[in-house]
């Protein structure tokens, strides 16, 4: 299990040396992390420590996604200082806080005990408030410490969630109730459901907070807005994915209580999201919040798809969003070099094969992040909302099931409306100035833009069907 | 004897919204901790339960006495501004404290119901944790902020070792060094600048 934790370990410790010498040795340090995780699919399940760590499948699947997005953002921070003004001392605490928010996740993400998830998760939250700190702005100050208690709230409530979980299940399971796989296999014959359920509730509630749904639209976009743009691409890519697999999880288990409610619950709560954000995103202005709400968009859609009982589709739109989000985020931070932030014209100026190769790429990932063909998204969503009309189809709820899935189309179809215009602004008007794009960023833009297009290849699919 | 850190557990936090000094309100939180640490270690003793017995004894250390200290030593670094006015006035903090805890006997009636132990502790930590938000809602200043953040992971290890009989112990030590971290980035966020208002 240390095997996946000793690279942002060196990470960590390579962040005490002079950081101009080492920092394009890090997504090398970082790309070591794909070795145990490509040598594990040939194996099956993997668990350490009795059962405290499981490695399956799912865990496979958006561990290999998280250090992919991992090893891109680090190809990104080699060239952030030419971005973003960013004193010598900030550039080292930030590897070394995105060292510590990795390790973390890690941890959360290999995590099967609930409360070694939490951990995880909590040190990955207080990392974050460091490297939301490290741009010296005012606002960032302010969003670090609203993202310090706002956080810290979220978290609370997932604690208190996991307290009660662990309080219905304790009598009949002892200390094994913190195993989710455990869980998962003894849930029917708890007592409790009534208790683990209000458990869920909270542990939902907190985990929705801090992915920015109803009624926390804003506080996220705020924050990315005022941090520097690998924070927004680290939390959409890596942080979402590990509140997102621990999601998958107590649902899975909150399905064996009780179907209906988790339905009911989690349509509601994403209905509302959507609604809300289709009309947030209307109405933006730059390209951070932009994307920043899209994020909400899509993990709401994830959280609609993975309850509906279609796992294929949400751990496929998980995927393309994991890789798709993050490259947008790293565009940002170069379409908005030096500060300016007009969506006008921004894809005017690159003139050299890097800048024009960039132009196209960006292109290609703002249609794809709106679901358009062969984007993955459009695959998921064609997968997902056919799997929610067959689950209607064998229950008495078909006609709530259509109006559902009407209104997330409406809502979709705003956004896609908002995407487009803006693409189609930052392509024909504003004025042409000369643009500069360097090749790390690049390249950690056609790393995920090639990462995305594989998992459109067949054993993608296969894969992500076994899971 | 629990009864009795307990209730002065959930004193000390009640003192604390009234409060208006920083120092007096890291004393409160002291206070706090140390009955916390010291129910947990009574009922550890009494359920023959040794890591709740050394999850007590570290509660006292760190919480009752290291971090408080060191908040002292980070606010007298900085220069935080010692007078922390409430913003919501104390006569209706009068009301609004009772009013709480009485609502929350009566919202967590359905849980305590299906919980075994002590149930009237379950509902004193969620009462707790009501508490600690109003904290963290009723000052601009960040101190008392950081004071509520702390009371509410109080309030959750209380519900962990009422309505569980307490969680793993691993779990306690990966909490406690969440918090230590947390103090870290405290320090590293404290600057001059951001100190009054947030």
């Amino acid at each position: 299990m240390f095997e996946f934790l000793i690279p942002p370990v060196i990470i960590f410790l390579l962040s005490f040396l002079d950081i101009e010498k080492v920092k394009r040795f890090m997504p090398i340090v970082g790309a070591t992390m794909l070795v145990p995780i490509v040598l594990s699919f040939g194996k099956g399940d993997i668990n350490y420590f009795n059962h405290t760590f499981l490695l399956n499948d799912l865990a496979k699947y958006i561990l290999l996604v998280s250090v992919i997005v991992g090893i891109g953002i680090s190809l990104a921070l080699i060239s952030l200082d030419k971005h973003v003004k960013i004193s010598k001392n900030a550039y080292k605490n930030f590897y070394r806080f995105f060292a510590i928010f990795w390790m973390g996740l890690t941890l959360s993400i290999l995590s099967n005990n609930m409360g070694i998830y939490w951990i995880g998760l909590e040190s990955a939250t207080l990392s974050t408030v460091y490297m939301i700190k490290t741009n010296s702005s005012l606002s960032a100050h302010k969003e670090a410490w609203n993202y310090m208690i706002v956080g810290t709230i979220a978290i609370s409530l997932i604690l208190f969630g996991i307290i009660l979980i662990y309080a219905s299940a304790k009598p009949l399971l002892g200390e094994d109730a913190m195993k989710f796989s455990v869980l998962l296999a003894n849930i029917k014959y708890i007592k409790n459901g009534y208790l683990f359920e209000i458990g869920f509730a909270f542990v939902s509630v907190g985990m929705f907070v801090k992915m920015g749904f109803f009624p926390m639209n804003l506080w996220l976009a705020n924050i990315e807005r005022a941090s520097f743009y690998p924070v927004a691409a680290l939390f959409s890519g890596i942080l979402e994915s590990a509140i997102m697999i621990g999601f998958f999880k107590f649902s899975s288990i909150a399905k064996e209580v009780n179907y209906s409610h988790l339905i009911g619950f989690g349509f509601l709560y994403t209905i509302l999201t959507l609604f809300i954000v289709s009309f947030l995103i209307y109405r933006v202005k730059d390209f951070m919040r932009l994307f920043s709400l899209s994020g909400i968009e899509h993990m709401a859609i994830i959280a609609v798809f993975w309850i509906s009982g279609a796992h294929f589709a949400a751990l496929l739109h998980f995927g393309a969003h994991a890789f798709l989000k993050p490259a947008l985020f790293v565009s940002t931070g170069v379409l908005e070099s030096g500060g300016k932030y007009h969506i006008a014209g921004a894809l005017k100026g690159y003139k050299d094969f890097k800048g024009k190769l960039f132009v196209f790429i960006v292109g290609l990932l703002m249609l794809a992040i709106v679901s358009l063909p062969p984007s993955p998204m459009f695959f998921s969503e064609l997968y997902g909302f056919g799997t929610m009309i067959n689950i209607a189809k064998n229950s008495n709820h078909l006609i709530l099931m259509l109006v559902g899935i009407g209104l997330l189309l409406l809502f979709l179809a705003i956004i896609f409306y908002k995407f487009i215009e803006v693409y189609q602004s930052m392509k024909y008007d504003g004025v042409s100035k000369e643009k500069k794009v360097y090749f790390s960023e690049l390249f950690a833009i056609s790393l995920y833009g090639v990462c995305t297009a594989v998992l459109l290849s067949p054993f993608a699919f296969a894969f992500l069907r076994s899971i | 004897m629990v009864d009795f850190f307990i209730g002065l557990f959930l004193a000390n936090l009640i003192v604390s919204l009234f409060t208006t000094r920083l120092y007096r309100l890291l004393l409160w939180y002291s206070l706090n901790s140390l009955s916390l640490g010291m129910a947990a270690l009574l009922i550890g003793q009494k359920l023959n339960d040794t890591p709740m017995m050394i999850t007590g004894i570290v509660t006292i250390i760190l919480k009752g006495i290291f971090l408080p200290y060191i908040l002292k030593f980070l606010s007298k670094k900085f220069k935080l501004d010692r007078q922390v006015s409430p913003n919501i006035k104390v006569p209706y903090s009068i009301i609004l404290v009772p009013a709480v805890i009485v609502f929350t006997f009566y919202l967590t009636e359905p849980i305590v119901s299906m919980i075994g132990g002590n149930q009237n502790y379950v509902a004193l930590s969620v009462a707790a944790m009501f508490l600690s938000l109003i904290l963290m809602l009723e000052h601009k200043n960040v101190a008392p902020k950081i004071i509520g953040f702390l009371s509410m992971e109080n309030a959750l290890f209380l519900l962990g070792i009422s309505a569980t009989g307490g969680m793993p112990m691993l779990i306690e030590l990966g909490i406690f060094f969440d918090l230590l971290m947390a103090v870290v980035v405290i320090n590293l966020l404290f600057r001059k600048e951001e100190i009054s208002n947030v």
